[in-house]
């Protein structure tokens, strides 16, 4: 019934969108929201089953687990929208079929990971009794599968993929609308993205923008309240509670209890659970290390291979270096320190916001009241669609395209930074354990003490995951915000300076995909070594504050 | 005058929007220097009845008096050793019994002093500085008692502490327990403890309160009157006849409980 509701509210939307709005692209809005949902689901299907089968294998054989898992895990450390002008390279040799394909792998790249990680931390957790009661019944291979794993796992794959369909949607215009080596690609069947960014980039009316962006956003949020929540509720009621209700959940002792508690969190789902970061940070061996450079070195040798069709010569690399942008890499380390400087202000925000919002919320039943059903709008929207909506919007009102620009870019990774941390803080303190609420209070805490002794330290594991989580995302999004591309030859893309929009002039302006591949390679660099340095010690450290329930 | 009395206390919760009865009009009193336990099956309530009695959560109906005045929230006069700890893992021993000294107004010298005076007594000198991350169950629980008696209240509630300890540990910590509520130093005289275990229940208390199930009803009461200390008592006819009489009163409760379910089918 709500179901018939929601498609009449979008027919209506099209009718009124096509009807009022007089640019001939327009009338195609009906197929291009065809064409983009159909893209997604899709990809999202082809996600799900390479997710389950490869985390499956991953979490029950080990040599899967020692050679895939650092893999996939370097895969997801890169961001997305670094390499996939290399992709996008080669897939468009084979014509109009390849730009389909392209979109589709771009958005592959950034659904099947989170399932991978949620399927793999969800097999490592169906518990030991469980796993030992089915092999003393005789149960093995794909019996054992079939009849213990995926029904163990059914909740985090579902939650897993929920979150895999918010994320196809967040990159929707990056994927439909290509801009390569000087010029831009749509699918051929078009798409809601690329008529977004149509609009605002090259009609640069705003109006039409806010309009479609409003129109992809309701079609998000309001299939997201009506599939997934529905089918997530009724997956959590339908298990065997206290084996089965895992859900994307933790390594080892956070386990089941923590993360049935998160999957039973009030409305909202429970994605990227802190397993994923906690899977990623936790233990890797020497070995599986050393593998995943040998593989990471592998593999950008592979793709080398593929782009230039022959092996690096020494030529080509020097080739590289000094055609442009290259002249650029002489300011590399400022360009880093800016780029560092953008995603620390936006941290620093987000995570301030995060923490007052989510401890308000959790002291208080009305605020939450309200901050919750906007938290499940706010995570609907795809935000890098927003992305040229709002510089439209900042560019008219300051007046000063670079300015708007540099805000935009702010902007733009508050948004997406802070969702991750303020699902981590809320539902950290949500799940403040009873005994030790009780105790705050027989023991007169009270205001600022209660906060500062009991709340704050509880939720810093979380915060630290939030962070990482957020730290990844932000880095994805950087790629995108710092450079403003163009498709009027008179005027040269806007862009402010930064390891982002370099990254961006040499894959997109100049397709010089050894500049390209360097660049990429610094990123992931300052990425994992931030990993290192930073979020390992830190989690390691806060390790010992967790509450045994 | 009793020290404690509770008075037709009544108790629901609301699950899954059905109404749960709790505790059915719970009456009893505790007088100065008694040891009571309240023994029950799990789910009849008893620890939501030593939370109302802590002040921590509200009856629907009837009260909970303390000296003839009614408990509506926490008093340091009255303070809790809970089943889990409830240790803040991430302050040390020490500072888990200095804060609540603390927040009841106490300067940090003394604070410190007197959190270490209580560690001591409970005999983690030398761990002052560990955290709950780095003790045993035992060694936990010990800094859960410390903390619940630098406050010095009048009244100690216990909300199954031994339960989740081994037996051995348990052991030790039970007679700790009653070394304590024996020391006349101490300005801790009166002691609740909520437990399933009969045994552990007529070995410590004065006095016996058998609760029943869904919902918690006072059924019954076993006035103990082996002598102390009761270590050498433990294999005597006395002790087993209490235990017997205790565990008499809870089968009857279970036996009108199973008539109601159909009887069990015979396999074919």
């Amino acid at each position: 019934m709500k179901l018939v509701g929601g498609l009449f509210v979008v027919c209506v939307m099209v009718w009124l969108i096509v009807t009022f709005v007089d640019y001939p692209e327009i009338k195609n809005l009906p197929l291009y929201t065809f064409s983009t949902v159909s893209r997604i689901i899709v990809t999202l299907l082809i996600s799900v089953a390479w997710g389950v089968s490869f985390g499956i294998l991953a979490a029950t054989n080990k040599w899967a687990s020692i050679t895939l898992t650092p893999f996939i895990d370097l895969l997801q450390s890169i961001p997305i929208l670094g390499y996939f002008p290399m992709v996008v390279g080669f897939l468009f040799a084979l014509g109009p079929l390849g730009v389909e394909l392209s979109v589709i792998v771009l958005f592959f790249t950034s659904m099947a990971w989170s399932i991978f990680f949620g399927v793999l931390g969800a097999v490592r957790s169906i518990p030991v009794n469980v796993l030992e009661a089915a092999r003393s019944f005789g149960l093995t291979g794909w019996k054992h599968v079939r009849h213990v794993i995926l029904p163990a796992i059914t909740p985090a794959v579902i939650s897993a993929a929920n979150l895999a369909w918010c994320d196809g949607w967040f990159f929707v215009i990056a994927a439909e609308y290509i801009q390569y080596k000087g010029m831009v690609v749509t699918p051929p069947l078009g798409g809601l993205g690329s008529l977004l960014a149509r609009a605002a980039y090259e009609w640069r009316d705003l109006n039409i923008a806010v309009i479609l962006l409003v129109y992809i956003t309701f079609i998000v949020v309001y299939f997201n309240a009506l599939t997934w929540h529905r089918l997530m509720e009724k997956v959590n009621a339908g298990t065997f509670k206290p084996v089965f209700s895992v859900g994307l959940s933790g390594v080892g002792k956070i386990g089941i209890t923590r993360a049935r508690r998160l999957l039973h969190f009030g409305r909202f789902h429970w994605p990227r659970a802190f397993s994923i970061a906690f899977q990623r940070l936790r233990k890797y061996t020497r070995i599986e290390k050393i593998i995943a450079v040998a593989l990471a070195f592998s593999a950008v040798f592979f793709v080398l291979y593929t782009m230039l069709g022959r092996l690096p010569s020494l030529e080509a690399v020097r080739g590289g270096f000094s055609e442009p942008p290259a002249q650029e890499l002489v300011q590399l380390p400022v360009l880093i320190a800016l780029t560092m400087a953008r995603l620390t202000v936006a941290y620093g925000i987000s995570l301030l916001a995060a923490l007052v919002l989510g401890v308000l919320a959790a002291e208080h039943k009305r605020i939450a009241a309200v901050l919750y059903p906007l938290y499940d709008v706010g995570q609907g929207v795809p935000i890098l669609a927003l992305f040229p909506v709002l510089f439209l919007g900042l560019n008219q009102l300051v007046g000063a395209p670079r300015l708007a620009l540099e805000i935009t870019c702010i902007v733009m990774l508050v948004l997406d930074m802070v969702w991750y941390m303020f699902l981590n803080v809320v539902s950290a303190v949500k799940n403040i354990p009873m005994e030790v609420r009780e105790v705050g209070r027989l023991f007169g805490f009270k205001g600022l003490k209660r906060i500062t002794h009991i709340v704050i330290p509880f939720i810093l594991p979380s915060i630290a995951t939030g962070s990482i989580l957020s730290w990844g995302t932000g880095w994805n999004t950087i790629i995108y915000a710092e450079y403003m591309p163009s498709t009027d030859p008179e005027t040269p893309p806007l862009s402010v300076p930064g390891l982002g929009s370099l990254l961006d002039k040499a894959g997109y302006e100049y397709g010089n995909t050894v500049l390209l591949v360097f660049l990429l390679g610094v990123m992931a660099m300052v990425v994992l070594s931030m990993e290192a340095f930073v979020w390992r010690r830190l989690l390691r450290k806060f390790e010992k504050y967790h509450v045994e329930v | 005058m009793p020290v404690l009395e509770v008075e037709n206390v009544t108790k629901t919760f609301t699950m899954n929007r059905s109404k749960i009865l709790v505790l059915d009009n719970v009456s009893f009193s505790v007088g100065e220097d008694e040891f009571v336990c309240i023994v029950g099956p799990s789910g009849c309530g008893k620890s939501t009845l030593l939370r109302i009695i802590a002040g921590l959560e509200k009856a629907d109906s009837g009260r909970v008096l303390f000296h003839g005045q009614p408990i509506t929230k926490p008093t340091q006069k009255i303070t809790m050793v809970f089943q889990l700890f409830g240790l803040l893992p991430w302050k040390t021993a020490l500072e888990n019994v200095e804060l609540p000294l603390e927040a009841a107004g106490l300067g940090k010298e003394e604070s410190r002093k007197v959190a270490k005076e209580y560690l001591k007594m409970v005999g983690l000198e030398g761990f002052e500085n560990a955290y709950p991350h780095d003790l045993s169950g035992g060694m936990k629980q010990r800094v859960g008692i410390a903390r619940a008696l630098a406050l010095k209240p009048e009244v100690l509630l216990m909300d199954e502490p031994f339960s989740s300890l081994d037996e051995l540990t348990a052991k030790t910590l039970r007679k700790l327990i009653l070394d304590i509520w024996r020391e006349p130093e101490l300005p801790t005289n009166t002691f609740i403890m909520v437990s399933h275990n009969v045994e552990e229940a007529v070995f410590m208390a004065d006095r016996v309160i058998v609760m029943s199930s869904r919902p918690g009803r006072v059924i019954g009461e076993v006035k103990i009157d082996i002598p102390r200390p009761r270590e050498n008592h433990l294999r005597s006819p006395a002790y087993f006849n209490l235990v017997d009489k205790v565990v008499e009163i809870l089968e009857k409760d279970a036996v009108t409980e199973t008539k109601s379910l159909p009887l069990p089918v015979r396999p074919p």
